[in-house]
């Protein structure tokens, strides 16, 4: 049961749940906990590989610290623009911010 | 192998049990009517409960644990550099001291501007719907 | 070669990293704050200067991560232009806060430190790290204007948009690193060639194309880029219009140039043959302009009209990538270097008309011939280039790109669907010409001078339309010999 594919369905599952999450949501700060969760299944992906690829390199391991550290500074930068936004128009509805439109 | 998954199988049936099983029994046992109304407002103590029950909170809490986030996920790339920088060598040592450094120029930046301040005492607001107030303590 | 002896070839970069770390500092302290501008605008061309010295070796850095090369050379040189242009005329710009000018600069600094690593990586770590670089400094210089409603719901597009884009690449890099076990871009080559599904590598090879293709604003993934060129300051609009997509191409031109020839052919050789690439790329290509055309042809907006002008010029660009030779990537170099100019001097002109007269929609544009004649000739010209009309250097470039594929005798259709959007381009943007000059406003007509930095801004950079039309071989010539990717 500890094989390649069970890791890869699980990061294949998140990933879709994150692409639901993104494309239906209406709330702003849970689009981005979407984003989150695609992020997280391409590490899923990144460690998995290469504890079963048989790479003599650790390349995996170092590309999904280097992922977790830059998903966490674009949510801070995403999550000040949504404050931003909601300073502005009061609501963090993403049908509200509507001007720019054609 | 899979002996080593029971505990989680008894640990969710007992949860399910121990939830299900009284909710099921209340649902029997209660009567059928003199449901709702004012017997669903939330208790105060007696009085009646005015206003919403959301509480504002301060956007303070939000930028103190974003620049916590930041350098938190400094300390996440000196994990792994830590264990092995004796085998290393001086050069890997140089290395990290630069890129800690780096992150020091941020550091330093959020600090001289005021953003680790529980009240933010030099903030401009030039421009814009607070442009007639003024603010104490401003440094320009 | 190692970290250590890598530095002394990373000279450019270096004095851009401490010119941000310095910018930063400079900015804290209240006395050196006026010092910020003069130091951003030295660094660049202290780095340019270090660039030209070092013109013509080949080399990989930090182990196999980034490659020196002419390819890059040449890319940085757009780079290094348009930044430096842009953090000039943003000074003179009313609707920025001079309050933050120094993050205004500092930001834009490490966008342009994003961009160098992206014309130059070759390790998949660094495409990624590189391309989120580039992003999310862009993003906060999106909606840098923070009352402005319509800038914050620019950059929460942006922000959004891009995110997805970057999570969807990063899953296909993460598949692609899987079935081929290396970062190195020349090892995952080698290794692609042996694999049998071409499914296998359809499906990141996809992935990877939404992530640049959002970069470069290529059709089904653009749907930012009216929204954020018209909600973000022009001064911005006009740094994203020009530099990210030029980096976007660089990127994508080194990775699949990389993966589909064999290593120092010049025929366009595809080793990869159970993938339909020319046929996937033309069809892009085709849509990408037609949707830019049709829809710039209904805005009335100046800068929503530009972005999706932008739009239909990536996919002419595009055109020429279908076809994977030198020749072609030469055609997308110059027209690359010539869209620089012709973008940068008619959002130049986008800047004064708003400082000035506050103009918007292209009626605010009315009788704008008479109050100041010299600008708008020079606007004039640049939309004939724009167009694509002889005497100027847009003609050049797309000449260059439909020689291409009259040359390799394929995609007639494309080309076909090219000139019938050309002939489309034509109308809106001779609507402004005709909003210029044609339509005559009622009353006294004052001149109105623009700032003499906005000024020569306009008139040089429009100028270039007439010289690189008479000058164009020497152009030619350069790119000819920067077509040398460093590889292995």
């Amino acid at each position: 049961m500890d094989s390649l594919q069970s890791y890869l369905i699980i990061a294949a599952i998140l990933f879709s749940m994150g692409i639901y999450g993104v494309i239906t949501r209406k709330n702003a700060v849970a689009i981005l906990m979407g984003i989150e969760l695609i992020l997280n299944s391409a590490n899923i992906n990144f460690i998995a590989f290469n504890r079963f690829g048989g790479m003599e390199n650790l390349d995996g391991h170092v590309f999904s610290i280097f992922v977790i550290v830059l998903a966490a500074a674009e949510a801070a930068v995403a999550l000040a623009i949504v404050i931003n936004l909601f300073k502005n128009i009061g609501s963090v509805d993403v049908d509200d911010a509507d001007l720019l439109q054609g | 192998m899979y002996q080593d998954f029971l505990p989680i199988i008894i640990f969710i049936v007992l949860a399910a049990v121990l939830i299900g099983v009284p909710l099921g029994l209340q649902h029997l046992l209660s009567p059928r009517k003199n449901k709702g109304g004012d017997k669903l407002i939330s208790y105060e103590c007696g009085e009646l409960p005015e206003g919403s029950a959301w509480v504002k909170f301060n956007i303070r809490f939000y930028v103190i644990a974003l620049v916590f986030l930041i350098f938190d996920v400094e300390i996440v790339f000196l994990f792994p550099w830590a264990v092995v920088f004796q085998d290393l060598g001086l050069l890997a040592f140089i290395e990290a001291f630069i890129f800690v450094l780096i992150l020091l120029v941020g550091y330093v930046y959020v600090w001289a501007k005021g953003d680790l301040d529980w009240v933010k005492m030099n903030v401009r607001y030039g421009k814009g719907r607070y442009a007639n107030l003024q603010s104490k303590g401003e440094t320009s | 070669m190692s970290n250590l002896s890598s530095l002394s070839f990373y000279i450019p970069e270096l004095i851009i990293i401490i010119a941000i770390l310095l910018v930063i500092v400079l900015d804290v302290i209240p006395v050196c704050k006026k010092y910020t501008f003069p130091l951003s605008l030295g660094a660049i061309l202290l780095a340019s200067v270090f660039l030209w010295q070092s013109y013509g070796e080949s080399h990989g850095l930090f182990m196999g991560m980034i490659s020196i090369d002419p390819f890059s050379h040449f890319f940085k040189m757009i780079f290094l232009l348009s930044t430096f242009s842009i953090i000039l005329i943003s000074r003179y710009e009313k609707q920025l806060d001079s309050n933050y000018s120094a993050e205004y600069n500092a930001l834009l600094l490490i966008v342009l430190l994003g961009m160098f690593l992206m014309s130059s990586s070759i390790n998949l770590i660094m495409i990624y790290l590189s391309i989120e670089l580039v992003s999310i400094p862009s993003y906060i210089l999106a909606g840098m204007l923070k009352n402005d409603k319509e800038s914050n719901e620019a950059s929460l597009k942006y922000v959004i948009f891009g995110s997805f884009a970057s999570g969807l690449m990063l899953f296909g890099l993460s598949i692609l690193y899987g079935i081929t076990g290396s970062t190195d871009i020349g090892v995952v080559t080698a290794a692609l060639q042996a694999i049998e599904y071409p499914l296998s590598i359809y499906f990141p090879l996809i992935l990877i194309l939404v992530g640049f293709g959002y970069k470069i604003s290529m059709v089904p993934f653009h749907f930012w880029t009216p929204d954020v060129y018209e909600g973000a300051p022009t001064p911005i609009t006009a740094f994203l219009s020009v530099a990210p997509k030029a980096a976007g191409f660089a990127i994508l031109i080194r990775v699949f140039y990389t993966m589909f020839t064999l290593e120092g052919s010049v025929s366009a050789t595809l080793p990869l043959t159970n993938i339909n690439w020319p046929t996937l790329i033309a069809v892009a290509s085709a849509v990408t302009m037609t949707l830019g055309n049709l829809l710039a042809v209904q805005q009335e907006d100046v800068k929503r009209l530009l972005a999706y002008s932008t739009i239909s010029h990536v996919g002419f660009m595009l055109m020429a990538f279908a076809i994977i030779s030198p020749d072609a990537v030469r055609a997308i170099m110059l027209y690359l270097f010539i869209y620089l100019f012709m973008n940068l001097s008619a959002f130049y002109m986008a800047i004064f008309a708003s400082n000035k007269l506050n103009a918007h929609h292209i009626n605010d544009w009315d009788g704008l011939s008479r109050k100041n004649p010299v600008l708008c000739a020079f606007m004039a010209l640049t939309l004939i280039s724009l167009t694509g009309l002889p005497p100027t250097a847009g003609f050049v470039g797309k000449f260059y790109i439909f020689a291409e594929l009259f040359k390799h005798q394929q995609f007639y259709w494309l080309a076909v669907v090219a000139i019938l959007n050309s002939v489309v381009s034509l109308y809106y943007y001779f609507k402004i010409i005709k909003s210029m000059y044609l339509v005559d406003v009622e009353g006294e007509v004052n001149k109105i001078e623009a700032h003499p930095v906005v000024n020569w801004s306009i008139i040089l950079f429009s100028a270039q339309n007439i010289l690189f039309f008479i000058y164009w071989e020497p152009l030619i010539g350069f790119i000819e010999k920067s077509i040398n990717l460093w590889s292995g």
